[in-house]
């Protein structure tokens, strides 16, 4: 062989990649060249004779069989393990963004969304504004017996200063006295309605303290009254 | 649903441990991997140990086959390489006479398989199997590197550029090794048949 692009040439000619254009070009080449012509048949026939090849069957023979743990599910089982703090993750700030509320009482488990609704603002209104009759009445109460112990009082020392002065000085000196005495009553109902005030100051507080405590205790436990 | 598609269902069906899909799919290419490993090979002994291998290496690697490629291109890589593997260990003896004891062995092997597909002409299919058996013969006096080429481009039809990227060789080394194995068959060829 003395042309030096025989074995391209050849080797081309069996390449389905060549576009017409390159393909007219070797044709044209062979068609002027002698060597490449004459090694251009040889190779069709050779090439030809390869491809009266006639496929074998396939002898009885022990197929490679699948083992019970396929690659892929334990790679699968891997990525849901690290997928899983990822999983809870999101839960948990989904749970934090919706508010969600989970409170148990007598009625069982209780889970709620977002803030507190509407019926449970009104039963804790009606739960305060019942508490608070019931303060007013105990206050009343308490507030009477405290007024009639101290005219009680009154009556009992005014009784028994008079019978000492009238038994000691006479019942000129008592008149006088009776207006001192009258003098120390009006006194002590100044003090005594100082005192009333101070009771109702008093009570107020203890009833505003119990008050917040009560609210504090229904917003921990989800609005439950 | 294309071959390429089903190859592609098998494979899926496979790997979630479908024994029988797995069954299927090598139904469906071990033909194709036994001719191969024959015409490499040159005797059905080292074919089947060969095709073996090669769908042993399928299923080690089946979970890192992306689809890239259609399945009968990445089976027929494994299977070169494996082919090479085996030539490395097993060198064989590439002269024509040892070749044709084995193409011998093989036509005697086919005789026996004839009562298997008795509607086929017993003289029709003996002349057959003389030609495949002279044609092995004739591969087999090739070096290594020719035989895959001539195999890789007339049998599994690759272009010389997907040969060389195989091979990790340029393109025209492909060629020139194309080409002087055409030339040693066709001296082979006159020599058997006086063409």
């Amino acid at each position: 062989m003395a042309c030096e692009r025989t074995a391209t040439l050849v080797a081309d000619h069996f390449d389905d990649t060549l576009v017409p254009l390159q393909r007219e070009a070797l044709d044209q080449h062979a068609r002027h060249c002698a060597d490449c012509a004459q090694a251009l048949d040889e190779a069709r026939q050779t090439h030809a004779h390869l491809r009266t090849w006639q496929p074998q069957r396939v002898p009885a023979w022990s197929r490679p069989a699948l083992p019970s743990a396929p690659q892929k599910r334990s790679r699968l089982r891997w990525a849901w393990w690290q997928w899983a703090p990822l999983a809870v993750s999101c839960v948990l700030a989904l749970a934090v963004v919706l508010n969600v509320q989970i409170s148990t009482g007598s009625q069982g488990m209780a889970i709620r969304f977002g803030a507190s609704s509407t019926p449970d603002t009104a039963q804790l209104e009606a739960r305060l504004a019942a508490f608070d009759a019931q303060y007013q009445a105990a206050l009343q109460t308490l507030t009477q017996t405290l007024m009639q112990q101290q005219a009680t009082d009154n009556a009992r020392l005014m009784e028994a200063v008079i019978d000492s002065v009238v038994e000691q000085f006479g019942d000129s000196t008592a008149r006088s006295l009776e207006q001192v005495i009258a003098y120390f009553e009006s006194q002590r109902e100044q003090d005594l309605q100082l005192l009333q005030a101070s009771y109702q100051q008093l009570a107020d507080s203890d009833y505003a303290t119990i008050r917040s405590v009560e609210q504090l205790a229904m917003l921990v436990q989800g609005g439950q009254p | 649903m294309s071959l390429a598609e089903q190859d592609d269902a098998l494979i899926r069906a496979a790997l979630e441990g479908s024994a029988r899909s797995w069954d299927q799919l090598v139904r469906r290419h071990e033909t194709q991997v036994y001719n191969f490993s024959l015409r490499l090979t040159g005797n059905p002994a080292d074919a089947l140990d060969l095709m073996q291998e090669v769908f042993l290496g399928v299923y080690r690697n089946l979970h890192r086959f992306r689809g890239e490629s259609q399945f009968s291109t990445w089976l027929f890589r494994i299977a070169h390489n494996k082919a090479i593997d085996m030539a490395r260990r097993r060198p064989s003896s590439t002269s024509l006479e040892s070749a044709l004891e084995d193409a011998g062995d093989l036509i005697e092997a086919r005789w026996q398989q004839l009562d298997d597909v008795p509607e086929q002409d017993p003289q029709a299919l003996l002349d057959e199997r003389q030609r495949n058996a002279l044609l092995l013969a004739q591969m087999a006096a090739l070096p290594l590197e020719q035989r895959l080429v001539v195999e890789l481009k007339v049998f599994q039809s690759l272009t010389f550029e997907e040969i060389a990227e195989l091979q990790d060789i340029s393109a025209n080394t492909a060629k020139t090794r194309f080409y002087t194995a055409l030339r040693r068959l066709k001296a082979l060829m006159e020599q058997d048949h006086g063409m």
